[in-house]
């Protein structure tokens, strides 16, 4: 199983692959590998998809957000909420099946050896913290504990949890004799280190190992297996198996480290989440690094229950399976039956359904016979059941279409908003619907709608905002928008509009603004009116050069000619109303002025304020904005 | 009311620009707007000597009235120009009615001033002269004033009385005037 690099949409969040449907998302999700948490995981979203599990943190989200494929995932279990341990979604890997433990990965920088306070003192690191290596090896299996004994004093000496054989400059790191001070040679320390793992191997099942880099409550709650091996609280020795109080650090008998439950320095926990128990990976980036034992999503908020409902199920559906399958077996008339649809028949005397190539209006009559049975069965398996619903979706809005189209509804008027209709069908399996998302999540619901928006805005497929001039009235958006979601799930204005508020806030690429007269428009972020203004601009000195059609009683080559709100919506493709507001803009900044007339409102430059004889119209109106 | 019908009157550019009928929502491009009027009336009643205009019959003339462009300003409009060159010390309400302006392309001390420099270099200081004598006598027909409205006159010279500069007595339509 590994942590694969996720890519974000405009609106940050996961970009779905083809086929891939979003199941539900919830916000405030914490990251954990094994038991330690994943350092800038630690407050995000869980995407659930058909395909994937993705995370993406609130902060910095290109920088921190992952995927783990499903289809790596062996199973998933559920963990309750207990004390202050926020409930749990563990995610177990599929067995590898090239499974070798290299030495490197088995006796690696595990941070839940168990190294004795005294050794920890004198290393002023973390001992949580892996030293440099690249990958995430933590793992409950990887677990040693051995001593050397020292060839000066003879006093055993445990072996540093960094300490690896495999990598050349070990020898450095090995620390002194605890006793007598003075440095092992570097064959015996990896001689130790050997031995403990080769004992270690047949008994590391059962073993209760003592785990220092785990707080006492995590312990109790993550390792809930172990406790009632130790009656009334005590603790085994690992090596001597001397049943040793609780609170002893070491055994009493031969000194070997016991995995007591002294909370951890809380230095380590405090830049993270200090009431949260858990220990925190010093690790920068978790792209592409496999996971050994297990990923925790720690749910803060809430959701963990629907999150895991749905990951169970989509865990069975297996629909990664589908990606490259052939599409689910058709009518035979199937590939042909769509265009047929509207082939008039009343043929009601025709029974056998076996394609015999019949010529003339007979063979056109068996055709459409052929094609609205085979509707018949499409729609019939559709309704079936909802899953079969979800599967057949895409047919079922092609065929709706299909009907749609040939029974006229789509009128010259209203091309291009149908137009934008029939594309929104591969919007389908984007949306955000509220019962996506975990319960009383309201703000979850707005944001993600938002993003949605967004999303659905800047989608270059659709051009949604491209089409409108870079600029559309929200009302407008709100009812495209919903007609796309083809009569289900609608949102309502007001969500609506506090979604749209937010687009600020969660810095996305669209904005809203507000015009003086109260309209709301959409706009991408990075249009101001200064580029509206300069718009103008070129298109009054536009004016000014080309000669009227007809004869004007005014000097043409001086003030040009007047623009209506008309115009303008048609030169930028803008509509009337946005085009008023933004005329009513320009005026307001002094770059034009109105002449109100029978013929109705036109905008002009602005002449008045400046001298029409001093020539460029550009530099005093740009003296004017300044 | 005029002397004698002089050449056409120049219009500015501005007269030409449609909008400049039209009252701009903008306050600054209104200020602009307003300014443009007032220095347009000026020169205008300046050009054909006017000293008052009755705001009924001016609306019809070309002063407000574009026929090329088919463009007028309106009455309320009108009085809001009027208004404003009021409180630029640039006209003044005949009547409280508000119908007749007087239009101070110059000031009545402006006028004073006039005075002054006139009387004193053709040497009439302590000679007593007619209002009409200044008005419409042969020794003041190179001048400005002459032809000028007697009220205006007698505007302007109240202030010289002010300012103790000169003495005005004498009836109702026979006033007689001595400088200092």
């Amino acid at each position: 199983m590994f942590f694969k690099p996720l890519d974000l949409t405009t609106a940050l969040r996961p970009s779905l692959l083809l086929d891939e449907t979003l199941l539900f998302v919830q916000d405030a999700v914490g990251l954990y590998e094994g038991k330690y948490k994943i350092p800038n995981y630690q407050d995000g979203h869980a995407y659930l998809t058909s395909h994937r599990v993705c995370y993406v943190a609130v902060e910095e989200p290109r920088k921190h957000s992952v995927a783990i494929d499903l289809k790596d995932i062996d199973r998933a279990e559920y963990q309750a909420r207990f004390l202050k341990s926020s409930p749990k979604i563990t995610l177990y890997p599929k067995p590898r099946k090239d499974i070798k433990r290299s030495g490197s990965r088995s006796t690696g920088a595990s941070p839940s050896r168990s190294p004795p306070p005294t050794f920890l003192s004198t290393r002023s690191q973390s001992p949580l913290a892996p030293t440099s290596a690249p990958q995430l090896k933590s793992s409950a299996s990887t677990l040693v504990n051995a001593t050397w004994i020292c060839p000066i004093c003879s006093f055993s000496n445990p072996v540093p949890s960094n300490f690896d054989p495999s990598s050349a400059p070990a020898a450095s790191l090995v620390p002194p004799c605890l006793a007598c001070g003075i440095k092992p040679p570097f064959t015996t320390v990896l001689k130790a280190a050997i031995n403990a793992a080769a004992s270690r191997e047949g008994t590391a099942t059962n073993t209760v190992i003592p785990d220092y880099g785990n707080g006492g409550l995590s312990q109790k709650s993550g390792t809930s297996n172990i406790l009632p091996l130790y009656p009334a609280g005590s603790l085994s020795c690992p090596r001597c198996t001397f049943v040793n109080h609780p609170s002893l650090i070491e055994c009493e008998i031969c000194g070997a480290s016991l995995g007591n439950s002294t909370p951890l320095p809380a230095s380590h926990e405090n830049d993270y989440r200090s009431e949260s128990p858990a220990p925190v990976f010093e690790q920068g980036s978790i792209r592409n690094t496999e996971v050994t034992e297990c990923v925790k999503l720690s749910f803060r908020g809430s959701g963990e229950k629907i999150f895991h409902e749905r990951l169970r199920g989509a865990l069975i559906q297996r629909k990664w399976l589908l990606h490259n399958a052939p599409p689910a077996p058709q009518q035979p008339s199937q590939s042909s039956g769509l265009p047929n649809l509207a082939v008039p028949g009343s043929t009601n005397g025709s029974p056998a359904p076996a394609r015999s190539p019949a010529p003339g209006i007979a063979g056109l009559e068996q055709r459409g016979l052929e094609a609205r049975r085979n509707n018949e069965v499409v729609i019939g398996n559709a309704f079936e059941d909802l899953e079969a619903l979800m599967a057949s979706a895409k047919q079922i809005v092609a065929l709706a279409e299909t009907l749609a189209r040939e029974s006229g509804m789509a009128d010259e008027g209203s091309a291009e908003t149908s137009a934008v209709l029939s594309e929104s069908a591969a919007a389908l399996g984007m949306v955000t619907t509220k019962d996506m998302l975990g319960s009383g999540a309201e703000s979850l619901y707005l944001s993600e709608l938002a993003r949605n928006l967004a999303e659905y805005l800047t989608d270059d497929r659709k051009g949604v905002l491209q089409k409108e001039g870079g600029i559309m009235s929200l009302i407008d958006l709100w009812a495209i928008f919903n007609r796309s979601r083809n009569g289900v799930e609608l949102v309502s204005p007001s969500d609506f509009q506090r979604a749209a508020e937010l687009w600020e806030k969660l810095k996305l690429p669209v904005r809203l603004r507000r015009f003086k007269s109260g309209l709301l428009v959409v706009q991408r972020y990075d249009w101001s009116d200064e580029q509206t203004v300069r718009q103008f601009q070129d298109w009054l000195s536009e004016l000014r050069q080309t000669p009227p059609s007809e004869p004007v009683p005014w000097d043409w080559r001086t003030f040009g000619r007047a623009i209506t709100a008309q115009e303008t919506a048609q030169r930028f493709k803008w509509s009337v109303g946005v085009a008023s507001e933004e005329l009513e803009m320009a005026e307001d900044r002094g770059i034009l002025c109105r002449e109100e007339g029978i013929e109705g409102l036109k905008f002009w430059g602005n002449y008045i304020t400046l001298d029409p004889n001093s020539g460029d119209i550009n530099s005093g109106i740009s003296n004017i904005v300044i | 009311m005029t002397t004698q019908i002089k050449e056409e009157f120049q219009f500015p550019k501005t007269y030409s620009f449609p909008p400049f009928f039209t009252p701009q929502p903008n306050s600054n491009t209104r200020h602009s707007q307003l300014q443009k009027w007032s220095s347009l009336i000026q020169s205008y009643c300046r050009h054909y000597k006017l000293y008052r205009l009755n705001l009924i019959d001016a609306i019809e003339t070309p002063l407000f009235h574009n026929a090329a462009l088919k463009k007028r300003v309106s009455l309320p409009e009108a009085r809001e120009i009027l208004e404003f060159m009021v409180g630029d010390g640039r006209a003044e309400w005949v009547d409280s009615g508000k119908g007749v302006v007087w239009i101070w392309w110059r000031r009545p001390e402006e006028w004073a001033g006039l005075l002054v420099d006139w009387v004193e270099s053709t040497g009439q200081k302590n000679v007593v002269l007619t209002v009409y004598e200044l008005v419409d006598g042969e020794d003041s027909v190179s001048q400005e004033w002459h032809g000028m409205d007697t009220d205006v006159m007698m505007k302007s010279l109240n202030v010289l009385v002010k300012r103790g500069k000169a003495q005005v007595f004498g009836n109702e339509g026979q006033e007689g005037v001595k400088f200092f």
